[in-house]
């Protein structure tokens, strides 16, 4: 009798175990779930944002003319259609703290760049995807709220010493340039502190190899006879000839787990 | 339960009444320095940016607030005889100066050009390759220029800017380095058509607000709550990139 109460007692603990533990396991992976989701659509408003500076080139670059398009709200608006566009589904919605910072860097980065975007005597303005990129990616590091957006590329492609891959970075690329794929890290750090890190590999987009790719991509080189190509692009770089099959970098996105909650 | 929460309530509520009949009889000096285009001198400066957002943070406190303009070698001769009680936009040269305890922005350095010579990104610091830049002698440079191989020849005279922009105009230097080229390159300053100038991203310097040490400790921590919860709500960052 005895025996079979000390039974009893010893499933219903096991019991209580099991489901308490199948209940933290669930909990965690929709935590997981949730953050990978902000981290994923945090990667796509960022690459939106390269897209529509990369489509509007010729506005950004117009010696005069309005370019309010470019600047504050209507410019998150033209960012959220470009979205749409590229993947077919509405913008998410706003609903933390890293996307809010994400949208409000973009107005402020863009709003540093006003005096040279209506520079009337300025044809080049040097605002393409890339330095685009950076500037809100520096424009984030001074928020201090724990959130860190990098494109990035193996150290030997990088034209930006500001931008090389840190260790976590390179070894993450050095798994999956084979054969890309996102990968998530929730144990990682970040400026010595625990945090969630995802590295979103990225096609190489034809509008990389304006600058990236081989004399015939060179825009400075259309319509002239093939013994005038330069193999230095806009930006005054020299070119490195990869084609669209190269590795096209990263998007690299970190945040602390502290600023998580 | 619900009854002691209305207590504490009330008790709370008592206390924000009391002090702020308190801070409505706290007289505060603020000084300004010229920080275009935060703040302009040039013209009515409660026109500009950074007033306008100080003010209307400060509003609640009903202090009884005094604006004064200061040329910057002055104001911290104000600043630590405590004949203003905050000084702003200041960089931080000084660990000794008490300040807010957030960034009210940031400046980002950079190199302004004489128009047809401009180079727009400065990540490709090959292209300073026999450039002679104008540097000013009395701040630090960012290591993109000093490690890059440019010829650089110090700034002289009591104006760094205006001598940058004339040596620039006839030619004697490529560009000059300035650590706030928002300051020179807007379209409020006459000198705009001059030059054109780009920014070494990645290198920015926090700007901050500074309290004299006379400030009562409790004045100075309602201000500085104060201050971090309207920075929380919005950055003057972002109202400034918002601003018409």
């Amino acid at each position: 009798m005895k025996l079979k109460k000390i039974q009893e007692s010893f499933y219903n603990k096991l019991f209580l175990l099991i489901v308490t533990s199948f209940f933290m396991c669930f909990q965690a992976n929709a935590e997981n779930t949730k953050v990978k989701n902000i981290i994923n659509d945090i990667t796509q408003m960022y690459m939106s944002s390269m897209t529509y500076i990369f489509k509007n080139q010729p506005l950004i670059n117009q010696r005069s003319g309005d370019k309010s398009a470019l600047l504050g709200e209507r410019f998150i608006d033209n960012i959220k259609k470009t979205y749409q566009i590229k993947y077919g589904e509405e913008f998410p919605q706003v609903d933390h703290f890293a996307k809010e910072m994400l949208l409000q860097a973009m107005i402020e980065v863009m709003d540093d760049n006003k005096e040279l975007l209506y520079d009337n005597e300025i044809s080049f303005k040097g605002i393409i995807p890339a330095t685009f990129a950076f500037q809100l990616s520096a424009k984030l590091a001074t928020k201090g709220i724990g959130l860190k957006i990098k494109f990035t590329r193996t150290e030997d492609g990088i034209r930006n010493k500001l931008n090389r891959p840190d260790s976590w970075e390179s070894s993450v690329m050095k798994k999956i340039i084979k054969t890309p794929k996102i990968y998530y890290d929730e144990n990682a750090l970040l400026h010595g502190k625990p945090a969630i890190r995802q590295f979103t590999p990225l096609p190489m987009a034809h509008f990389c190899l304006g600058c990236h790719g081989k004399p015939e991509n060179n825009i400075l080189n259309s319509g002239k006879e093939k013994s005038q190509w330069t193999n230095i692009d806009i930006t005054g770089f020299e070119m490195e000839n990869w084609t669209i099959d190269d590795f096209g970098g990263g998007v690299s996105i970190s945040i602390e787990k502290s600023a998580l909650k | 339960m619900q009854s002691v929460n209305l207590v504490q309530k009330v008790i709370v509520f008592i206390i924000i009444c009391l002090f702020s009949c308190e801070a409505a009889s706290q007289s505060i000096k603020i000084g300004f320095t010229d920080y275009p285009p935060h703040i302009s001198f040039d013209e009515d400066y409660k026109k500009s940016p950074l007033y306008q957002y100080i003010n209307k943070m400060l509003s609640p406190l009903n202090f009884e607030i005094k604006y004064v303009k200061l040329p910057r070698e002055r104001a911290f001769i104000e600043l630590s005889r405590g004949r203003v009680d905050m000084l702003m936009p200041i960089p931080l040269e000084n660990n000794e100066v008490k300040i807010l305890s957030l960034p009210i922005f940031h400046s980002i350095p950079g190199l302004c050009f004489k128009k047809e010579n401009f180079i727009p990104i400065l990540s490709a610091t090959h292209r300073f390759d026999n450039l002679t830049i104008g540097v000013p002698t009395s701040i630090p440079l960012v290591s993109a220029l000093t490690d890059s191989k440019a010829r650089l020849i110090p700034l002289k005279g009591e104006n760094v800017t205006s001598r940058g922009i004339e040596l620039t105009q006839r030619g004697r230097v490529d560009a000059f380095y300035h650590p706030s080229p928002i300051k020179v390159y807007h379209r409020k300053n006459p000198l705009y058509k001059e030059v054109a100038c780009s920014y070494f991203h990645g290198y920015s310097t926090p700007i901050y607000i500074a309290v004299a040490k006379t400030l009562p400790k409790e004045v100075f921590d309602l201000i500085n709550s104060t201050y971090e919860e309207a920075i929380s709500k919005q950055s003057y960052e972002y109202y400034f990139a918002n601003r018409k």
